[in-house]
């Protein structure tokens, strides 16, 4: 549970910087992307990034719009906007600033 | 989950579940297939992707939440938090919806009366391209007639081929008519004669049987057949389908006979005839009309309706029209009497001929209620605003009490556009309610104001089903109401400071000003409903007290009706042997006969006078029986009366009125001259020659007395008997019903009114424009005074502290009611100012229905003022003696 819990915390700032940097992507895309780049170490439930995306969708700072893939299948494609953009960036600023932080502790404690 | 969102959960969500299940599932699949390419067997791969995933209901459910919430959730927290408060404040809240949906009912009323009567086009194909034709009199009382004869019609007919197709459509009259299943009772109802190609030309379709063709028109007649409305099909047949091929009898009292018609369809349900307020019930063809009718230039009976083809324009149409109609009354000119002066004959044939519009049916019922029913819309709406003025008041003065609430809201964060929201939804809530209400006031108020547009003899039935128009207007109006008033509350309480309300000791950061804008409003509304409401009440009441010129009390009109057919003259002489029988039932003084009521419209006659310039002169004609006067209480100012010898036909003898004598014959005595002329057709030829001269009567009241000619009784037939009573007239009814048929059992006395209400039902227009204007007035008035007492009450409350301070520093209790009412006296000087000058500008508009009264006199002017003044009195009294009450102590412990 803290292992989700964790992640349930950072999980849209991941969502918008690898939208922020990789373009169009749908869900099961952001899925295996967050588990490549993270080593597997913040793997959860998939299916809870889908609240998250809908979510992050509602507050508009994410676009979604329906396409067909290659094999044929429907799919929902997530694109950051620019209000997503603005939020990526202070929210990255803060989580630098929180681990840098906590870093300091550590290393002086 | 509220029953809200249950509601809109029904209404969103299947798309939303459906999208949600087909992105998941897009993730599972696209899992399971990476791990099949893996080398996981495919069992293996379904299961793993599964633990990954979670459960899928899970996350749909959540995602569903994010998705549906907020797009719900402010609205419902609104609308249950809105209706909360609004029940807390049950009275005002009711107080307001009560006088809300009131106004807006009236609205609504009238808009469905007006958009029926007034708006609405036929249901005809095409109604734009529809016309009518009408020329002008030169009779001031009716300035444009659009009745035309037979030779006119046919041969305007044939001129405006390839321009215009011109048909046929007779006035409408009520007529009695015997039907197979009716036991033999006479039924009333309202008949039309059309030429056979007018339902096509109108493009109406047969829902039952077949319409008219240019078959039924081949010669007088010859086709005894009749299309019954769709809507009398219903009403009386219970749309059975059986009635087609039946027959039925309809009397025509014009032409003294009884005829057989047989049913051979029923005509679209849409399609209720081409005049609204009076729809249809029999159609005939107008070959079937008074044979007297045809080829006869003296006989206008019907109207002449065409529609434009295509591609023509009505100006050529009419040109075309107006040419042949020259033509035609040139030859006519021809044939006048030879000392006709010249101007009269070049005025005649110089007559011009208009296509006037038959979009939505030419209606006299229309030209008669157009402008009253606009007044009462108008009136309607300024009621409406001073209504919601009221509305906006009591917002206005809750969000005040609401101040500290609000500003909490703000100052953690609301957004102002949520508080204005919340305020808005407040009133919307109660504009959906007072409309919900109104429509039902509507429902109820629309079918009572269209009785009163008519009498009984012949009711006005109008459309007021709930349609787009209406359910658009009623929608329309919710918002207005909403936006007009609901708005200035909303954004005044987003104007609240946010940390002001708070700090101040009952500071309060909103001033009453807003209160007293609309406390403005509504004394000039109230006046302006109040001063036009006074003229058309004080007009009404001048109208009613004019003399007729006879006596209505206790006389009774009965018309009487004949068991069997019988030849006109038989049962002419029946009638006159049975009049001096009905003398000595106990109770009666006089009794005599006419072929009209008293105040009845008379036929026109149209004729010349030797030896006078009046080559055309056009006068009522009213066949009469010996002691008519008598019966009427009508004086005889010179010769005499008709008795039994006159009524021998051939006898020549006829009595006019002053009016006619004045106008016709100046200073010289009408007695002794003579009119030649022929009133019927068993008149001998032999002149006519003036026996006496009658008072006056008017069977308008509003105008002064018109030319009657009174014909003996011997010329014409008759249906109606006039019995002045010694005694109140109902006791005598059942008594006459009795002595009729034993007099002589070829009669029946059919419908009995005294003619006291005969009286009243000729001011229908001037009764209803009273009595709604006058009830608006009340209304207006008492919103008034409710608003004036909300707003100043609220300002005594707002005001204690100040109150307090003021006694406690030596203020009477005058002194403080004089702080009080200084507050309002600056706008309540303004509203009446406005009011004022509001309401003479209306009075323009109703100065044509005016009867002897000036909206300019003081007393028209004075009435309004004291009413509104003493209702305003009224008003402020009880929140003024609560503030001279105060007690400072109290007071300013307050807080």
């Amino acid at each position: 549970m803290a292992r989700q819990d964790a992640l349930q915390g950072s999980l849209p700032l991941l969502v918008l910087k690898l939208l922020a940097r990789r373009g169009p992507l749908h869900g099961y895309g952001l899925a295996t992307q967050i588990e490549t780049m993270s080593d597997d170490l913040l793997r959860v439930e998939e299916g809870s990034l889908y609240p998250a995306l809908h979510r992050l969708e509602e507050d508009g700072l994410i676009k979604a719009r329906w396409s067909t893939t290659e094999t044929g299948r429907r799919a929902r494609m997530y694109e950051i906007t620019t209000a997503g953009r603005k939020q990526l960036e202070s929210d990255e600023m803060r989580w630098k600033a929180i681990t840098s932080a906590v870093g300091k502790v550590l290393k002086q404690a | 989950m509220s029953f809200w969102s249950r509601l809109t959960n029904v209404i969103r969500s299947g798309r939303v579940d459906r999208e949600l299940d087909t992105e998941l599932q897009f993730h599972l699949e696209s899992r399971i297939e990476a791990l099949v390419a893996q080398g996981v067997p495919r069992e293996e791969a379904v299961r793993q992707a599964g633990r990954r995933f979670g459960t899928p209901i899970r996350w749909r459910e959540q995602s569903r939440d994010v998705k549906l919430l907020p797009w719900l959730d402010s609205l419902l927290r609104d609308v249950r938090f809105g209706a909360r408060a609004l029940r807390r404040n049950a009275i005002v809240t009711t107080a307001a919806i009560a006088s809300l949906s009131l106004a807006i009912g009236a609205c609504v009323a009238a808009f469905s009366i007006v958009d029926a009567l007034l708006l609405r086009p036929l249901t005809v194909r095409q109604p734009s391209r529809l016309v009518y034709a009408t020329f002008p009199t030169g009779n001031p009382e009716r300035p444009e007639s659009d009745t035309f004869n037979d030779p006119t019609f046919v041969r305007l007919r044939d001129a405006g081929r390839g321009h215009v197709d011109l048909f046929a459509m007779s006035t409408q009259v009520m007529r009695p008519v015997t039907f197979w299943d009716g036991g033999g009772q006479k039924e009333r109802v309202r008949t039309q004669y059309v030429s056979g190609d007018a339902f096509e030309r109108l493009g109406i379709i047969a829902a039952a049987g077949r319409l008219f063709t240019a078959a039924d028109d081949t010669a007088p007649g010859a086709s005894a057949v009749a299309i019954v409305s769709h809507a009398f099909w219903q009403r009386r047949f219970g749309g059975d389908p059986s009635i087609i091929g039946r027959s039925f009898e309809l009397v025509n009292e014009r032409a003294r006979d009884v005829r057989a018609l047989q049913i051979v369809g029923v005509a679209d349900a849409r399609f209720t005839g081409v005049e609204p307020g009076r729809p249809t019930d029999v159609w005939m063809p107008y070959t079937m009309g008074d044979r007297r009718g045809f080829g006869n230039y003296y006989y206008n009976w019907f109207r002449i309706f065409g529609r434009v083809r295509d591609g023509v324009h009505v100006e050529q149409a009419q040109s075309v029209l107006h040419a042949a109609f020259a033509t035609i009354r040139r030859e006519r000119a021809g044939r006048s009497a030879p000392d006709t002066s010249p101007e009269a004959i070049a005025r005649f044939i110089a007559t011009p001929l208009y296509l006037r519009s038959a979009a939505n049916g030419p209606s006299p019922l229309r030209q008669q209620f157009a402008r009253p029913l606009w007044i009462l819309a108008a009136i309607a709406g300024l009621v409406l605003i001073i209504a919601g003025s009221n509305v906006a008041n009591l917002f206005l003065a809750r969000t005040a009490a609401r101040e500290r609430e609000l500003s909490l809201r703000l100052s953690i964060g609301a957004s102002r556009s949520r508080v204005i929201q919340q305020v808005l939804i407040e009133s919307a809530l109660i504009a959906v309610a007072a409309t919900l209400a109104g429509l039902v006031v509507a429902a109820v108020a629309a079918p009572m104001v269209t009785t009163m547009l008519a009498t009984s003899d012949d009711p006005a039935r109008l459309d007021l089903h709930l349609d787009w128009r209406l359910s658009a207007f009623s929608a329309v109006l919710a918002l207005l109401v909403t936006g007009l008033f609901g708005l200035v509350p909303a954004l005044r309480a987003s104007g609240v400071a946010p940390i002001g309300a708070l700090q101040g000791q009952g500071r309060s950061t909103m001033r009453s000003s807003a209160l007293r804008h609309f406390v403005a409003i509504q004394i000039a509304f109230g006046l302006m409903v109040l001063f036009v409401g006074g003229l058309l009440v004080q007009s009404f009441a001048r109208l009613s007290n004019v003399n007729p010129g006879f006596v209505s009390s206790n006389l009774l009109v009965l018309s009487l009706e004949t068991v069997e057919r019988v030849d006109a003259e038989r049962q002419r002489a029946a009638l006159l042997e049975v009049l001096p029988q009905l003398r000595t039932v106990a109770g009666v003084q006089v009794v005599s006969a006419t072929e009209f009521g008293a105040l009845g419209r008379p036929w026109t006659h149209v004729m010349a006078i030797p030896g006078t310039a009046n080559a055309r002169l056009e006068s009522s004609v009213m066949p009469i029986a010996p002691r008519y006067f008598e019966a009427m209480q009508v004086p005889i100012v010179a010769g005499r009366p008709f008795g039994d010898a006159d009524m021998i036909p051939g006898a020549g003898a006829v009595i006019v009125n002053q009016a006619f004598a004045t106008r016709f014959f100046g200073d010289v005595p009408a007695l002794g001259r003579t009119l030649d002329t022929r009133f019927g057709n068993n008149d001998g030829e032999a002149p006519h020659e003036i026996v006496g001269v009658a008072a006056d009567t008017k069977y308008d009241l509003r105008r002064p007395p018109a030319p009657i000619i009174y014909l003996p009784l011997s010329e014409r037939g008759t249906s109606t008997v006039l019995v002045r009573a010694a005694v109140p007239g109902q006791t005598l009814i059942p008594r006459l019903r009795e002595a009729i048929p034993s007099a002589n059992p070829l009669f029946r006395v059919g419908n009995v009114r005294t003619q006291a209400p005969v009286v009243g039902e000729t001011l229908l227009r001037e009764r209803l424009l009273a009595s709604l204007s006058g009830f608006f007035a009340a209304v207006g008035l008492a919103l008034v005074a409710i608003g004036l007492y909300g707003v100043l009450s609220y300002s005594v409350v707002q005001r204690t502290r100040e109150i307090g301070i003021r006694v406690a520093l030596g203020s009477g209790q005058l002194g403080v009611v004089q702080a009080m009412l200084v507050g309002v006296a600056i706008p309540t000087v303004l509203g009446i100012a406005a009011g004022l000058a509001g309401g003479l500008y209306l009075s323009r508009f109703v100065r044509t229905l005016l009867f002897e009264v000036e909206p300019m006199a003081p007393w028209s002017l004075l009435l309004p003022f004291a009413l509104l003044a003493l209702a305003a009195m009224l008003a402020a009294a009880v929140p003024a003696l609560r503030a001279a009450r105060v007690d400072p102590v109290v007071a300013l412990r307050h807080d």
